[in-house]
């Protein structure tokens, strides 16, 4: 790397602040998407806004690349360094820079972690809405990138819903404020197009987030179901019905032993479970509570379960939450794949995926976030066999095929990144893609801001990237994937 | 005014039909500007095709649904022709199992509702109520204003319900973003992008809409009080409430608010016992309810005066609905959420005022609505790394300034 954006990169930062040193540089190789692997030329830690904005600069005027990187739990490769390029690490940005109750509002560094936000103000009786399942580790930063969803984001929205202002340090440095505390700021919605952007259109540096009410109250129910298509029409007809539950989650018979032999969630044994759960005002979510179980009911569930207390809840959640992590029990290695189709195809698309399973010879488990029609199937492979790695991730490829054919999206949650950038023209046409080229070239006119994550590039989609390898994160125990 | 730029007609008559490529009459105007053109196509392709003749030929174009809201924004630099979204009315689908819906960008808003209204079996509805007659009104026209109503407070806006939208830009490029599923993070969100964009960025043509359960029962409980102070207290006592009302709305200078609740009769039922009892205020009866709900939207919007959107911090909201009562004629405040409609007179003082003060307490303020003579007062002043950002998106999506020049904020 050239030796004068060294030194501009030095300068920009503390002491301690820049990081060259071969070994150290490891740590950044990957996110959460560990099959794919670049050493980057160095990392910087800035402390403040005019810290990553001296980087921005640095990198912009030597243009080098520069890829932002949080907590690294991303799973589509959003934070994947470029070669010879620069990484903005912001875990040192960690700040709660403002707590206003009555207004509603937190504002936060992006380094500060997802679950600290609701620490913070649940005292005073709200919380921060979305919740991805790494949400102990997964920062702000991150999840404004990626639009971070999460099981409850069902009822309550996404990442987008919850951001209200962003400080953004733009590709070529300059510093910007987008939306605000107040609402409906004049001028094109730019924060709508940043949120969701994976990095690619600057740096955010300051987040304003919106936070509510704790509900009055919480009710749980798990059902236990005799085939996954019983279990998909009992969430059909709970969403047909006009009931948003603040979550549905599924789960097949793979999964839940998995879980079982992972946390000892004592689920029911059998062939699909559905996990409801109502929030809200005590005055509604009784008898919405029990329409839900009589719908389970009609659809011959075979065994529910309420949730009797926060104790119980939490061990409903625990073996949810546990769900990709505990793949490891039943299997030495899996890929995780994130599609979405339109709710009312539960049954149809978990057909295709069984004939899928078939055909290819592996085992998918089925973990879904069934009430906004995300799916999140487990390709099940052994590494060391030869050639089941390639098999593992042809098969994931097919599902994204079938939820695309029944009208859906290469990604609920997880993003593109450099995972699914060379699938983008299959959901997106020419023009579509164009279009997209054209607002990130508004923003990055020079290319720097995170190349290669979200569109199609030649040389990007020529490539064929390895297989998963866990996650040191997921090694210690800290994260899971969702 | 600019001179008028030679059309060539035939072309567009070709592309759209004879019957459909009108001279402009006078009730074409939009703001002071008067186009030569009227074009009418039938699909998205025809759009293509007149947006590319239109940028071929170096014409500028202003876009129309039910001209309901074409005096929002600043009046355009020229408009020479312009193109009716009128015939892409077609309801694309609805998947009550879903509860989301496709559409034409020319449907309008009333049409949609009645579709939903038939769907067997299911009670869904848009959770939209905007200040314009939905009978005319069209779902591109909304996306592209952003207009919202007093079901904001519970639904937010347009934006928190637009899931996918078909667009083409002026160049003829046909673009799409979203998709018809609730949960999508694929590309870039180009609908919230559109959304508020005054027909500037591109021509929206199909929109994918998040739909809503229709509540079996709505109760209704009136707040007042004779001082700012002492009715934002009881508003602001509502959001600590276990309830979840879909409307808060504060009149002044009638010194009420309007809080609802849709939900089931039981939940409605409880839900406004606790208000009372805690808050204070009177239950209405069903008829004084439908008559509230019924004017409710339109109230600010009534006769001729102008009308300002206002947004502020939601902790000021006191000396919100003070400042609006003494320099508007009258304003509904979402109380809940910081955002409030205001009608004044034509006379620049208040307006000026009203918006000092707001921007004082650390809000902004835009006219919707507003005689000619008061253009250079639409917008607040527009300066920074933000609006040369926005220039940027309008510079690499319309190059050329086919699209409305001038209509958005800081000229754009």
């Amino acid at each position: 790397m050239d030796s004068g954006l060294v030194a501009a990169l030095a300068r920009a930062v503390p002491t301690g602040g820049l990081i060259t040193a071969p070994e150290a540089l490891r740590t950044y190789e990957c996110d959460g998407l560990t099959g794919h692997r670049v050493v980057p030329s160095a990392v910087v830690l800035p402390e403040s806004t005019d810290q990553v904005a001296a980087c921005v600069s640095a990198c912009h005027q030597a243009r080098v690349p520069f890829v932002a990187r949080g907590a690294g739990t991303g799973l589509s490769g959003g934070a994947l360094p470029v070669a010879d390029g620069v990484v903005i690490c912001l875990t040192r940005m960690r700040a709660i820079l403002d707590v206003d109750i009555q207004g509603q509002r937190v504002t936060v560094q992006p380094g500060v972690a997802n679950l600290q936000v609701s620490d913070a103000v649940r005292a005073n009786g709200h919380y921060y809405a979305p919740d991805p399942s790494s949400q102990s580790v997964c920062t702000i930063g991150g999840n404004v990138a990626e639009n971070s969803g999460g099981a409850h984001c069902l009822k309550y929205g996404f990442t987008t819903t919850h951001v209200v202002g962003v400080t953004l340090v733009t590709p070529d440095g300059r510093v910007t404020t987008l939306g605000g505390a107040v609402a409906d700021a004049p001028g094109y919605d730019l924060l709508g197009v940043v949120v969701g952007s994976e990095g690619t259109l600057g740096i955010v540096t300051e987040v304003i987030l919106n936070i509510i009410p704790i509900p009055e109250t919480v009710r749980t129910m798990l059902c236990g179901f005799a085939s996954m298509s019983a279990a998909g029409l009992a969430v059909s007809a709970i969403i047909a019905e006009g009931i948003t539950p603040a979550a549905i989650e599924m789960m097949d018979r793979l999964a839940i032993e998995a879980v079982e032999a992972a946390v000892h969630a004592d689920y029911p044994r059998c062939q699909a479970v559905l996990l409801v759960e109502l929030d809200g005002p005590r005055a509604e979510c009784a008898s919405t509570f029990a329409r839900v179980e009589e719908i389970c009911r009609q659809s011959e569930a075979q065994e529910i379960r309420v949730a009797a207390d926060a104790s119980q809840r939490a061990m409903m959640w625990r073996g949810r939450r546990a769900a990709f992590a505990a793949m490891g029990r039943i299997s030495p290695d899996y890929y995780v794949q994130d599609g979405v189709i339109p709710r009312g195809r539960l049954a149809p698309v978990l057909d295709g995926i069984a004939a899928l399973e078939q055909e290819y010879d592996l085992r998918v488990a089925n973990v879904f976030h069934a009430g906004d029609g995300n799916l999140h199937p487990l390709v099940l492979y052994t590494g060391s066999h030869h050639g089941e790695g390639d098999r593992a991730l042809e098969l994931a490829g097919r599902i994204l095929d079938l939820c695309l054919s029944e009208g859906g999206s290469i990604t609920g949650e997880h993003g593109v990144g450099s995972d699914k950038a060379c699938a983008m023209p299959k959901m997106f046409s020419e023009g579509a893609l164009e279009v997209f080229t054209r607002v990130r070239a508004a923003f990055d006119p020079d290319g720097v801001c995170n190349p290669g994550k979200v569109l199609p590039t030649p040389r990007l989609c020529g490539e064929v990237p390895g297989p998963y390898r866990p996650h040191p994160l997921e090694i210690a125990g800290v994260a899971t994937r969702m | 005014m600019s001179t008028a730029t030679a059309i060539d007609v035939l072309p567009f008559a070709a592309l759209v039909g004879e019957e459909h490529a009108l001279a402009a009459r006078a009730d074409d105007t939009v703001q002071g500007v008067s186009p030569s053109l009227v074009v009418e196509p039938a699909d998205e392709a025809e759009v293509s095709a007149v947006m590319r003749e239109a940028s071929r030929q170096r014409l500028t174009v202003v876009v129309r649904g039910g001209g309901t809201t074409l005096a929002w924004g600043t009046p355009p630099r020229r408009c020479e022709l312009l193109l009716s979204t009128r015939r892409l009315d077609r309801l694309v689908e609805h998947q009550p199992g879903d509860l989301i819906c496709v559409a034409g960008a020319g449907m309008t808003l009333a049409a949609l509702q009645a579709h939903l209204g038939r769907a067997q079996g299911h009670r869904q509805r848009l959770m939209l109520d905007p200040p314009v007659p939905p009978e005319v009104a069209t779902l591109g026209g909304i996306v592209a204003t952003g207009c919202s109503g007093p079901l904001r407070t519970r639904y937010g806006t347009v934006r928190d319900l637009l899931i996918g939208v078909r667009f083409v830009l002026a160049d003829g490029t046909v673009g799409h973003a979203g998709g018809k599923v609730v949960k999508n993070v694929a590309g870039y969100d180009i609908g919230k992008l559109l959304t508020g964009s005054l027909g500037t960025l591109a021509v929206i043509t199909q929109v994918a809409l998040r739909l809503h359960p229709a509540a079996p029962d709505s109760r209704v409980v009136l707040l007042d009080d004779s001082t700012p102070e002492a009715l934002a207290a009881r508003v602001q006592g509502l959001a600590r409430l276990p309830v979840t009302p879909s409307c808060v709305d504060v009149i002044w200078p009638d010194r009420t608010c309007a809080v609802r609740v849709d939900s089931s009769a039981e939940g409605a039922e409880r839900q406004v016992q606790i208000i009372a009892a805690r808050v204070g205020g009177r239950i209405l009866g069903e008829g004084e309810a439908a008559a509230l709900n019924s004017s409710l939207a339109q109230r600010p919007w009534m006769g001729d005066g102008v009308v300002a959107g206002i947004a502020a911090p939601r902790s000021r909201l006191a000396e919100l609905i003070r400042l609006a009562g003494r320099h508007a004629d009258e304003v509904v405040v979402r109380g809940l959420i910081g955002v409030a409609e205001a009608r004044l007179g034509a006379d620049p003082a208040p307006i000026t005022a009203l918006r000092n003060g707001v921007e004082q307490l650390g809000g902004h303020l835009v006219l919707h609505r507003s005689p000619l003579p008061l253009r250079d007062l639409v917008w607040p002043a527009a300066a920074g790394a933000a609006v040369e950002l926005m220039r940027s998106v309008k510079h690499a999506l319309d190059p050329q300034g086919v699209l409305a020049p001038g209509r958005h904020l800081g000229g754009i």
